[in-house]
């Protein structure tokens, strides 16, 4: 089962490109293609496990059950993120 | 290797490492993913010095794949622009099962040199790509059956140990190539007295290279530059070209590195001499 805030968007934050790529509707961006891994439960991950802005999320949303969780607008969006744009360039997968 | 190697004026590598697999096109428009992408960014690399392309393979969508098919279609890619640059691929992969870390090691032919991860690092907040020594093992085992040069890719100071470790364990061909890597995380923190310890901890007779993250990889590729190690430089590694440009190509880091290297007097080396130079 893949993160219930996981999304597939050919467009969004003003990006746009050619293939649909996985959009965090919890932190509200498109993530990068190793954290995709993760939300898609590919290979060995989890996202209930292995994704801090799940975890983080994921209590917010129960709060509110009946909402829909995929729905990002529940004022957590800008809440942290998980700086995924400040790691780009920093390695630790050469 | 030392100041000396710079001082006789050895040929420098350059390693132009193109697409990664952590970060794509959501963070750098530039970044090349699809195999007609890597190659042109290959041969764009190697008319501006580098002799070896690193590459990771993606999905046409930018997410990670480690299929042997995927990295043959890279390569076939590469090899209609850049009849001789070495191609170097990636055997590292967080998250992956083992078996799927072998797979880039299976094109036909086999590529030159791949990279070897030498022990654990840290991603995110709650993952670790775990790289045991039996890995290891089994990777070198698989390379030397299909004449795969190792680089090894050292992670940390402690990643040293286990390259004595692996040498202890099983034959490595001379010479030892590693590559030094610094930055944040699991990373050698970005010191110019950690990287002089680090030379001085190498195998006897090793090779290295030089390699650090984001806005270290200038100063330490410099670093390496003076040492008499090799280099790498890359979009994988960094994008920004300076403070809040990005890097508009990898054959753009290359330029400059080839740049600096030229005005210390380090002559920077072609494939066939880096061939040479790493006993391909």
């Amino acid at each position: 089962m893949s993160c219930p805030f996981l999304d597939y968007r050919l467009e969004a934050n003003e990006r746009q490109f050619d293939e649909p790529r996985a959009y965090c509707e919890a932190a509200a961006r498109f993530v990068q293609p190793m954290r995709a891994d993760i939300c898609n439960d590919r290979y060995d991950l989890a996202h209930d496990s292995d994704c801090e802005i799940y975890l983080e999320h994921a209590g917010a949303a129960d709060e509110n059950e009946g909402e829909n969780k995929r729905e990002p607008e529940n004022g957590t969006e800008n809440r942290s993120g998980d700086g995924d744009e400040n790691r780009a360039g920093s390695g630790e997968d050469a | 290797m030392s100041y000396d190697e710079f001082l006789a004026g050895e040929p420098v590598i350059i390693t132009a490492a193109l697409t990664g697999g952590v970060h794509g096109k959501e963070t750098t428009p530039h970044l090349p993913e699809t195999p007609e992408e890597i190659g042109k960014a290959a041969a764009e690399a190697e008319a501006a010095g580098a002799a070896v392309v690193h590459v990771h393979a993606r999905q046409p969508n930018g997410e990670r794949t480690f299929a042997t098919e995927r990295f043959q279609e890279i390569d076939d890619a590469i090899r209609r622009r850049a009849e001789d640059v070495i191609i170097q691929h990636s055997t590292g992969g967080t998250g992956a099962p083992d078996a799927d870390r072998h797979l880039p090691l299976r094109t036909d032919p086999a590529p030159e040199m791949a990279s070897l991860d030498m022990g654990p690092l840290n991603r995110y907040d709650h993952l670790t790509s775990e790289n045991t020594r039996g890995l290891v093992d089994s990777l070198h085992a698989e390379m030397v059956e299909r004449g795969v040069k190792p680089e090894l890719e050292l992670f940390n100071d402690g990643h040293l140990n286990e390259a004595f470790g692996l040498l202890d364990r099983r034959d490595l061909a001379n010479p030892v190539y590693g590559t030094l890597i610094f930055g944040p995380g699991t990373l050698t923190p970005p010191a110019p007295r950690n990287f002089l310890t680090a030379i001085d901890n190498l195998p006897a007779g090793a090779q290295f290279n030089t390699l650090g993250f984001g806005r270290h990889q200038l100063p330490f590729a410099t670093m390496g530059l003076l040492f008499g190690g090799h280099v790498r430089v890359g979009l994988e590694d960094n994008v920004y070209y300076r403070q809040g440009e990005l890097a508009t190509s990898n054959a753009q880091l290359v330029e400059r590195v080839v740049r600096i290297a030229d005005e210390l007097g380090r002559p920077v080396a072609t494939p066939s001499q880096a061939r040479e130079i790493l006993g391909l």
